[in-house]
């Protein structure tokens, strides 16, 4: 999840072509990789979407690190394989499903900070429903502060070690609960200050 | 578990639609029975919790790709209206970030709130029978994760004709591309090897969904246990016992 940190100082820090696009067309864009991937059901279809995502994912200066996060969603489709009953051409449509997918996600947050997502969201979407993201992607950002803080914590208890199952799962419940606790205390707080500022149950955000 | 890690494009339309027109009803629902000064008062608490069941997302049990929910936790602290709301905003981050596709936005938040929600009643009804808070929460949490692994098996099954056709879809399209041959030629033993075997998904799904159930409860047992410890008003107990 630290990635997502660092998926934010890129889509901030950057600059390539990408980057300098507007939000609402590449979230446009984003849709229409979805709608290629939703109807298209033959492998070169697919396959041509993937190449065309890899270039631009390539071309628009996104560190290589990142690629492995377009990875990650393999994990989950090899399920499918079980479901099908080992048919290459259905695990390939899957597979390539898959990529497409996760690289054109990982190439809009990339290149497109979360604010700005979420404020083309909210234009389409109910206020109370974008202002909750709001609030949950400015959470992500204390709670991970506190996280790598109960790290430190958990490694001087003896950490997470495998030989110790019951320990480390105790010393896991435990930095979830520090992790619980410390997040509801932040969140009266920010609750307090919002107030403060005026909230009235609506976040006004900067436009592009 | 429960969280239904399919790509956008497997499930056919009609279901992952009907999936956000249900979601988008019962959540609208649930916004309706909250009232508007304590849906704003809380919504920085939403935020936090949706944070960090997405944060436990992200902590991998390794061998079996396992990742906690924390939506029973969530659940019993927020409540069942708050907790469909927060579930909804953490499969959007989620998707946004290439874990379960986008398209099936609204199933994964009907599944996932199974667990918030369930686990919320269950819990509240075992602390009320046993008097146990580690037993409480533990089959609080198992019950509502076994629930919503097979709403998730469910929502797979009503795909499979759609499978099917994915299936044999082979060498349709716009360029013919044949990579398996050899299967064109069909002999009456294997004609059950080209359906889609529900069960055989389901013998790897629920002995992997056993060890996370169990899991997921051991650890939500201890966070309850944690939190009882430091601050038991947010569990909101001592109303329970009167």
């Amino acid at each position: 999840m630290i990635q997502l940190s660092y998926l934010d100082y890129i889509a901030v820090e950057r600059k390539s072509f990408l980057h300098r696009l507007s939000p609402k067309l590449k979230i446009i864009g984003m849709l229409l990789v979805l709608f290629v991937i939703v109807t298209v059901r033959n492998l070169p279809g697919l396959f041509l979407l993937y190449l065309i995502l890899l270039t631009l994912f390539f071309t628009a200066r996104i560190p290589a690190k990142i690629f492995p996060l377009t990875l990650y969603p393999l994990i989950f489709a090899i399920l499918f394989i079980f479901l099908s009953g080992f048919q290459i051409f259905f695990i390939l449509l899957i597979f390539l499903k898959v990529l497409c997918g996760s690289t054109g996600v990982i190439l809009l947050l990339a290149s497109t900070p979360y604010p700005s997502v979420f404020s083309v969201l909210g234009r389409v979407l109910p206020s109370i429903f974008v202002m909750a993201l709001f609030l949950t992607y400015r959470s992500i950002f204390i709670l991970l502060t506190v996280l790598e803080d109960t790290q430190h914590a958990l490694y001087l208890r003896g950490g997470v070690q495998w030989k110790h199952p019951w320990r480390s799962l105790i010393n896991i419940a435990n930095a979830f609960g520090h992790l619980i606790i410390k997040g509801i205390d932040a969140s009266e707080k920010m609750y307090e200050s919002m107030m403060l500022r005026g909230f009235k149950g609506k976040i006004h955000y900067r436009r592009e | 578990m429960s969280h239904i890690h399919f790509p956008d494009g497997v499930l056919p339309f009609w279901l992952w639609a009907s999936g956000f027109i249900v979601a988008i009803l019962v959540g609208g629902l649930f916004l309706r029975l909250t009232k508007k000064e304590e849906l704003t008062r809380r919504l920085p608490l939403l935020g936090m919790m949706a944070a960090v069941m997405v944060l436990g997302a992200s902590v991998e049990i390794v061998p079996i790709a396992y990742h906690v929910n924390l939506t029973v936790i969530s659940g019993i602290l927020l409540g069942p209206s708050l907790i469909f709301l927060a579930t909804f905003v953490v499969n959007v981050i989620l998707a946004l970030f290439g874990h379960g596709g986008i398209t099936v936005i609204g199933l994964n938040t009907l599944t996932l709130s199974i667990e918030g929600i369930l686990g919320y009643f269950l819990f509240r009804l075992f602390w009320r029978v046993i008097k146990r808070l580690t037993l409480a929460t533990f089959l609080a949490t198992f019950i509502a994760l076994l629930f919503s692994t097979f709403a998730m098996i469910g929502v797979v099954s009503l795909g499979t004709s759609h499978y099917e056709e994915l299936i044999h879809q082979e060498g349709k399209g716009i360029f013919e591309f044949h990579l398996s041959k050899e299967k064109e030629e069909h002999h009456p033993g294997e004609v059950d090897e080209e359906k889609v075997n529900l069960r055989r998904f389901m013998a790897i799904v629920l002995p992997l969904g056993f060890i996370g159930w169990v899991l997921e409860g051991v650890i939500t047992l201890l966070i309850c246990r944690y939190i009882y410890r430091l601050r038991p008003d947010l569990l909101h107990l001592e109303k329970e016992t009167l």
